[in-house]
């Protein structure tokens, strides 16, 4: 109907038109919305699909203040740097040479007192660390961590979200961080991403309290030691260190647990309500985070220390959509059409018992064919079913499902 | 957010009669038939999170988990590394006091260098190492290629992985798992 009215309209334009004028005519082509420039784009769209009220959702800070610095001193220590590197001539001849490397050890350490708390708060929002452990509460680490795991021989440091195997971080870590002499603090290692049955929840992988200044093994240890242990398929787990600066000497003992602990249930942990029921008297202070993804000892962990089978997983796809079936598919292949509105295991289950014609129980099955497709199908096989032979035989299509 | 679908119990028979009586799976009834990683960058790694496509008479680049971008103003040089959701996650900037403090310029080849060196460094700190990088540098041994060659060198892959999408049952191939494949 509707071409029909274009070559109506198009005639009569072209009835109307001066000769020798020319005039651009789209057929077939209507614009449907509002032009481009006063439509909405996909971005103000979806920033309006988005938007969040500030009233209603904004964050709190429940870290520690940051630390007070006289600015102008600050300025006039730079300025002095600043002028003393600007009239060094071996300086300037290494930077024009392109042979100045700076010590990233030493910028790193600026870099923890300066920007790097608020860097450091950016990436931990982009892992989805405060919304998952602290609902609306965020925090600036303005007492850095430094955990490093391993011995002499090969170090791996925890930063803010590398990658560390399980079997790197088998044993507890050296953690070291600045304190003065009376201060308490807490150190809490958890997983909120591993949790076996109840989704929300996290589990605790190591809870250290009432650490004197920064002397880890003066300190009480709640809770031992655990090793990550990411199930197969699962892939890529959080695990968050999370220091607390206490007020006084707190008392851990509900959270006790004895020796090894190596029952799950018992692990069970809510960074949330932790921090609820200790907020007037804790300040958490400083993050540090890795990741960490299955590897073979994951399997010797669960087998000898949990004394469980190893649970294995794997990525839940939607399925694929298809349309609701119709009395009468016009122009569909009878074949393919009915193959997607059975059920696919029954699909499956007829192509294995095809396959298991073949097979003998006790005789080795024969070698593939050089040329699977040169051997002769009778004439009398619909085509449709000789298209069927030759999938199978190339190995296209459902039979990869089974094989 | 993940939904992993548990498929230890299609597993269970197999591994039941191998296994033969030294398991005892007594805490095995408790597990959840569905598992959630609520990493949000895990998809990514995994590489079957979504990933913009862009229309396809769009400009080149809106395709991509994370990706490099660089601006030079006056005086200073930033790199920063850019999330399809997030924005602005990482960056590394020749004003900030711990680069400046090193350096003798704040924009000549020696801070894009270094520029490149820490940001290189901070990537892998925050385990963002493969970035999509549409920099094209207007000359081989400028400025902006040796902040890409130092970046790399740092060990950041300026590439990105495609995303996986699974095969439809009538898909004529099975394409690779990128997460069965042991490097």
């Amino acid at each position: 109907m509707s071409s029909v009215l274009i070559k109506i309209i198009t005639s009569t334009l072209y009835d109307n038109a001066r000769p020798g004028s020319l005039i651009f005519v789209r057929n077939g082509h209507h614009l449907r919305g509002k032009p481009p420039g006063i439509a909405k784009s996909l971005e103000e769209k979806l920033a309006a699909k988005n938007y969040k009220d500030p009233a209603i959702h904004y964050k709190v800070d429940i870290g520690l203040p940051p630390p007070q610095i006289n600015k102008s001193k600050l300025l006039q220590e730079r300025l002095k740097i600043l002028r003393s590197r600007k009239n060094d001539p071996e300086l300037e001849r290494a930077s024009r040479k392109c042979q100045l490397k700076i010590d990233i050890e030493k910028s790193y350490n600026d870099w923890l007192e300066t920007t790097g708390p608020y860097h450091i708060r950016r990436i931990a929002e982009h892992y989805g660390i405060f919304e998952h452990l602290f609902g609306d509460a965020y925090f600036n680490a303005w007492v850095p961590l430094n955990i490093t795991y391993g011995n002499n021989d090969i170090l791996n440091p925890v930063y803010y979200g590398n990658v560390l195997k399980p079997e790197e971080t088998k044993d507890k870590p050296s953690v070291n961080f600045k304190s003065d002499e009376t201060s308490l603090w807490t150190l809490l290692l958890t997983n909120p991403d591993g949790h076996l049955t109840n989704n929300e929840k996290e589990y605790i992988h190591w809870f250290v309290g009432n650490i004197p200044s920064n002397q880890l093994d003066k300190a009480e240890t709640i809770i031992d030691y655990l090793q990550p242990f990411p199930p197969k398929g699962t892939g890529f787990h959080r695990f968050v260190y999370i220091l607390y600066k206490q007020n006084k000497k707190l008392d851990f003992s509900a959270f006790k647990k004895e020796g090894k602990c190596i029952d799950l249930d018992e692990r069970t942990f809510s960074t949330y309500e932790f921090y609820r029921s200790f907020q007037d008297e804790i300040t958490p202070a400083g993050i540090s985070f890795f990741q960490s993804d299955w590897s073979p000892n994951v399997k010797t962990f669960f087998n000898k220390i949990l004394n469980m089978k190893e649970p294995i997983y794997e990525y839940d796809f939607p399925p694929p959509y298809i349309r609701k079936d119709e009395w009468f598919p016009l122009r569909q292949p009878f074949n393919l059409y009915m193959d997607k509105h059975r059920d696919s295991k029954q699909v499956n289950k007829e192509f294995l018992v095809r396959k298991l014609k073949n097979v003998h129980p006790f005789k080795a099955t024969p070698p593939p064919v050089p040329y699977p497709n040169a051997v002769f199908i009778d004439s009398s096989v619909p085509s449709w079913l000789k298209t069927e032979i030759r999938k199978s035989r190339m190995k296209w299509g459902r039979i990869n499902d089974i094989e | 957010m993940q939904v992993v679908r548990n498929c230890t119990n299609s597993l269970k028979a197999v591994t039941f009669r191998c296994l033969s009586n030294n398991v005892k799976p007594n805490k095995q009834a408790n597990l959840a038939d569905t598992f959630i990683n609520r990493n949000p960058r895990n998809l990514e790694r995994m590489r079957i999170a979504y990933k913009p496509d862009g229309y396809h008479i769009d400009k080149p680049g809106k395709s991509y988990w994370h990706k490099l971008e660089l601006k030079a103003s006056n005086k200073y040089v930033t790199a920063f590394v850019n999330h399809f959701e997030n924005g602005e996650v990482l960056k590394a900037c020749t004003s900030e006091w711990c680069i400046k403090k090193q350096l003798y310029k704040s924009k000549d080849t020696t801070a894009y260098i270094n520029l490149g060196r820490i940001l290189g460094y901070r990537c892998l700190q925050t385990g963002l190492t493969e970035l999509r990088c549409d920099i094209h540098p207007p000359n081989e041994d400028g400025k902006v290629a040796l902040f890409l060659k130092a970046l790399e060198e740092a060990g950041v892959k300026l590439q990105e992985p495609p995303q996986y999408k699974t095969p439809y049952p009538w898909d004529l191939h099975r394409p690779e798992k990128p997460w069965e494949v042991t490097e």
